[in-house]
Parts: C-alpha cells; structure tokens; sequence
C-alpha cells in the first residue's frame, strides 16, 4: 500500500500545481480583457485577439482542473439513496461510478487526441487575425484530459485493491462521495467560517 | 425511446455515479441503440468548440470574482452598516440578515458563499440580542438564496447557456423579483415578530449620525455591483468582459484592504477551478447529450406525450412547478437544473412561455430547493455555523416561512409574467 500512497501524494501535488497554474493564467486573462475593454471605452482602440486567447486559457484551465477535482473528491453526485446505504455497497458504487466517469472521459481524450492530431497535420490556423496554430491550445487542452485519466486509472486501482483488502473506509478516503460537512468545508476554505465549533471571520 | 432515456437516467443516478458520467453514458448509449455510433465520433470536434467559447468564460470569472470577494474582508463591516439602516424594523436583525444577503448576492453568484459569510458575522449577534434562534437562522438560509437569483448569478449564466437564453437579459430579468422576495422575506419578519414580540431580539442603537458614518462601507459592493451589471447594460461589456473588469476591481478592493496575498490568491485559485472544473464537466456532457436527443427525437417523443395528456399550458405549468418542489428536496440545485432543464425546456418553450422568464421562475425554484429537507445545502451551512450546535431541525423549521415566501413569489411571477419580463423588454426588446 505504501506505494498507493506515494503515487497518490504525488498526484496530489501535481494537480494542485495544475490548478495554480490555471487559475493564475484566468486572472491574467482578467486583466488582459480589462485593459482591452478599458482601451476600447476611453482610447477607441481594440486590440483584437484578447478574446480568443481567453477563450483557449479557460478550455485547456479546465481540462487541467479535472484531476484535482476527481483527487478531491469534488465531482457531483446524486447521494440522496447513496447515503443510506451501507459502506460495502458504497465502497462498490463509487467503484462503479468510477469507472463509467473514466471510460466516458477515456472516450473523451481518445476523440480529443483526434482532433488535435488532425491540426497538427493539416496545420489548421484559426480563422482570426491571430491566426493562431490550433494544435497548441490543443496541446495544452488535451494534456489535462490525459493527466484526468491517468489520475483516474490509478484512483480506480486504488480503490480497487482497497476494496479486496477490505479496507472500506480507504475506498471512501479515495473515491467515496462527499458528505456535505466536506462539501461546505471546500466551498469556503480558506475564509475561516467554520463548519464545526471553531471562532471566525470572513 | 423517451422511456428507456428515463430508464438509464433514473438508475445512474440512484446509483450516486457522477453527473458527468450519467449524461456522458447516457449519450454513448443513446448514441449506439439509434445511431450506430455515427454521432458520438464527433464529440472531440464539438467539446473543444465549446471549451474556448467566450461567453462561458463568463463562469470561471464570476467564480472567481467571488472567491476574491469572499476573501477581501468586507463582510463584517457591510453587516454593521446594513444594522444601522434596517434594524429599527420589529424583527431588528434579522432585517439585516436580509439586507445584507441581498447586497453581499449583488457581487456574488453563488448562495452557500453569501449564507457562510453573512451568516458568520451575524451569529454572534443573535446569541447577544437573544433573538429566537430558529427563525434568525432561518432567514440566513434564506437570506443567502437570493444569491442565485440576484446577478451576477452563476445559475443564470448556466441556464442561459443549456437554453440559448441571453445572459444579459436574465440578468436583468431577476433584479426586480430578486428585490421583491427580499421584500417578501423581510415582510414575513416583522408578521411573526408581531404575532410573537419574544421572537424579537433586543434593539441595537442606531442614530442618523451613525447612518451617514457607515454609508462608504457599503461602497465597495455597491460599486462592485454597478461596474459589472452597469457596464453590461450601458452595452459597455459584455457578460464575460464585466466579469472580468470585476475581477480585477475585486482585486484592487482586496488591495486596499490589505488582504491581497499568495496565499489568498492560491486559496481562490483552488476555489475557482474546483467550481469551475465540477461545472463544465457536466456543462459539457450535457450539452451534447442535448444535441443526441434533439437529434434522435427524444424531445419530440417528450412533446407528444406532454400534448396527449390534454392539460392547458397553466396546469402543465403548474404540474412542473409542483415537479421541481418535490425534486428540490432531494436534489442538489446544479445537478437538477443540469438534468432537467435540457428536457423540460423545450416543452416550456412549445407550450408558448418565454424563455427567460422560466428562466427566473426555476431559479426562484432552485432557492427554495436549496431550503428545503432534507437535502438543502443552505441549511447545512447555517447548521454549520451554529458554534453551540443544536438540533438540524431548528433550521429546518426557521427556514419554513421562507419557502412559503417563495412559493408565493413562484405564483407571483405565474400571475404576473411582467414582474421579470418588464426591465428585459424596457431595454432589449
């Protein structure tokens, strides 16, 4: 097991990493479209293209997301009749519910390989006046999808090998569904509104 | 066909698998039993014409932008403003609740935000003033729903997205519902405090000196509020833009308040791409889901089953009202709004309604589902921010006049359409 744990730290890292970068490159976008609107309001002057950079930030932000997402258990799920039911068959729907996100997204990245291979060859340019080369946001778009699925093919083996174990509550660690203590926890981090006991403020 | 679409849909989710997944399969399956697959190659093609689109973009921005704000530590001191305007009314603070909910959505598009950090500065207050602790609870709950109603609205944005509806016409079409609920809410307050004068808490002094004293701190999400929805409007911006200039305003504010730092800014980094990430997995299976059954004639089935049951375009309507309701309780408000609106909407549509009032009529449904048991996110967050704890049910019960608001609100908008159509037509159409 030590090595499940080693490989999840690791992927844990990356995706955080993943998500900085992301989130750091959207609020540069921020302010790229600012100053554009801005010159465009009190300059009369449009610099094209701050949109369509935007718009390829925000697709490839995304897909580098998905794993931090997944490794953190974030994804949404229908837990009305799940929560009454016994940790087994709980530890087996998450299994379950696993392995159909990955093979839809495993279908997902296959497609999205497609499309960027076929940029690459055709050398397709987009139809702007940035006449960006459409692989490299592509590139960067389907790295993220192919980091989910690994991310969700280990997590899947994780949970997997947990459950022959008979480590249920590890199942739940790694691919159970949030309860809403967990889910309240993740929407406010960070601003010290407590979910149980503690003093703060926002 | 529209059977076996329920079908697959129904077990997946009572199975709890993801969302993503739900539609995702649902799609492949649609796919393979009527179309051999012919249809499904080409979601590479489609996913990435959706993923860099601009106008979603509008999603991660406003998301962000209330991560910052959330974080930029203007909560408190809008509180205490908004005490010294509205607590002489009998029910004192809980008008404040109210007031500050309804401001603090003004900049915010999500409802658990505006309920954790309204309902953290108000708490202490309540235990101080002794006021009746379940309905004081109940109208942050509530309070804190206005948060998807009011713009910027995270949901808008979504619901305009599955439907084709104008972002900037939503928007505009839930400022005057969104105040008259706050209305309705505050209205309820003083009802009970008259009935019951011991639910009332103790007066907090006010003077007009006062007032005038703490009016710039109710600047920051005023301003906040006019640069985003203004600049929209004044044809300035467009949805994605105005969210943009706010996230970077969020920031200056954040700035000046000296709470601008690295590891704020990771903190709502992570924040943003949890959301954003959660959001466009679904968004994206959904909306293609949505081209297969426009496709293989899942809607049309849907049409003519809705037509052979005979009923008026009212009582469907009705129907579907008492539908969401029953849904609400058990159903978190995202995924039902991302599972039912492609189905339901283009029966709405053909039935005569306009788009963008649905559009408000589901979310005013999406706040009560947030409030009512036993699944209502809104409640937890209150039940979590009661440091001395106590029974879940407490809030459950505080929250009950409030979906009783709201459900008046719901026959409101049914009566009179013009309550959220008015500013949209005075302005676009």
């Amino acid at each position: 097991m030590r090595f499940f744990e080693t490989v999840h730290g690791w992927l844990t890292r990356v995706s955080h990493v993943a998500v900085w970068v992301g989130g750091a490159a959207l609020l540069l976008s921020a302010i790229m479209v600012t100053v554009d609107v801005l010159c465009r309001k009190f300059l009369g002057v449009t610099m094209s293209g701050s949109d369509e950079i935007t718009g390829y930030v925000f697709a490839a932000s995304t897909t580098w997301a998905y794993s931090y997402t997944l490794l953190t258990r974030s994804n949404v799920r229908i837990d009305a009749a799940y929560n009454f039911m016994p940790i087994w068959l709980r530890s087996v729907l998450d299994i379950v519910g696993l392995a159909l996100l990955l093979a839809y997204m495993a279908y997902l990245t296959d497609k999205a390989i497609d499309v960027f291979v076929t940029s690459w060859e055709r050398d397709s340019v987009s139809i702007t006046t940035l006449a960006t080369p459409q692989w490299i946001p592509q590139l960067a778009w389907v790295m993220g999808l192919v980091l989910f699925c690994f991310t969700g093919a280990f997590v899947l083996l994780y949970s997997v090998v947990s459950l022959l174990r008979g480590d249920l509550v590890r199942v739940q660690q790694v691919a159970g569904a949030m309860n809403v203590e967990d889910e309240i926890a993740s929407e406010t981090h960070g601003l010290g509104v407590s979910t149980r006991g503690r003093d703060g403020g926002a | 066909m529209a059977g076996w679409t329920v079908l697959i849909l129904l077990v997946l989710v009572v199975a709890s698998v993801p969302v993503a997944a739900v539609l995702g399969v649902l799609t492949l399956a649609l796919d393979q039993m009527y179309m051999d697959g012919r249809l499904a190659v080409a979601i590479g093609e489609f996913t990435w014409d959706k993923s860099k689109e601009f106008v979603l973009v509008a999603v991660p921005m406003f998301i962000l932008l209330g991560e910052i704000m959330l974080r930029a530590g203007i909560a408190k001191r809008m509180y205490e403003a908004v005490i010294q305007w509205l607590s002489w009314l009998p029910g004192g603070l809980m008008h404040a609740n109210i007031g500050s909910c309804a401001i603090f959505a003004a900049s915010s598009g999500s409802s658990v935000a505006t309920a954790a950090t309204v309902g953290t500065v108000a708490y202490p207050e309540m235990r101080k003033r002794n006021y009746n602790e379940r309905l004081f609870l109940g109208s942050l709950a509530a309070g804190g729903t206005l948060g998807i109603l009011i713009p910027p609205s995270i949901n808008l944005i979504i619901y305009g997205l599955i439907t084709d509806s104008s972002v900037p016409e939503l928007y505009l079409a839930g400022i005057v519902p969104g105040v008259i609920l706050a209305t309705l809410f505050m209205l309820i307050i003083i009802v009970s405090c008259w009935y019951r004068r011991d639910w009332d808490g103790e007066k907090v002094e006010t003077s007009w000196g006062q007032r005038i004293r703490t009016l710039p701190d109710l600047v920051p999400p005023i301003l906040l509020f006019g640069v985003v929805v203004g600049s929209i409007y004044a044809g300035i911006a467009t949805p994605t833009e105005a969210a943009s200039v706010g996230v970077v305003f969020a920031l200056i504010l954040a700035a000046l308040n000296r709470t601008l730092s690295v590891s704020m800014l990771r903190e709502a980094f992570e924040g943003t791409m949890r959301t954003t990430a959660m959001i466009m997995i679904i968004i994206l299976a959904a909306v293609f889901l949505n081209f297969i059954l426009g496709f293989i004639g899942v809607t049309q089935a849907l049409l003519q089953t809705i037509e052979a049951l005979g009923l008026t375009p009212m009582q469907t309507m009705i129907l579907l009202v008492g539908f969401y309701l029953v849904l609400g309780m058990f159903m978190e408000t995202l995924s039902m709004l991302l599972t039912t609106v492609p189905i339901v909407f283009p029966i709405v549509v053909s039935l005569g309604f306009d788009p963008v009032w649905f559009g408000i009529l589901v979310t005013v449904l999406m706040e009560a589902a947030l409030i009512t048991p036993p699944i209502g996110v809104n409640l937890y967050v209150v039940q979590g921010i009661r440091l001395q704890g106590g029974p879940f049910n407490d809030v459950a019960y505080g929250a009950a006049p409030f979906v009783v608001m709201m459900i008046v609100m719901v026959g409101l908008l049914l009566a009179f359409p013009e309550l959220a159509l008015w500013l949209p037509t005075a302005v676009y159409r």
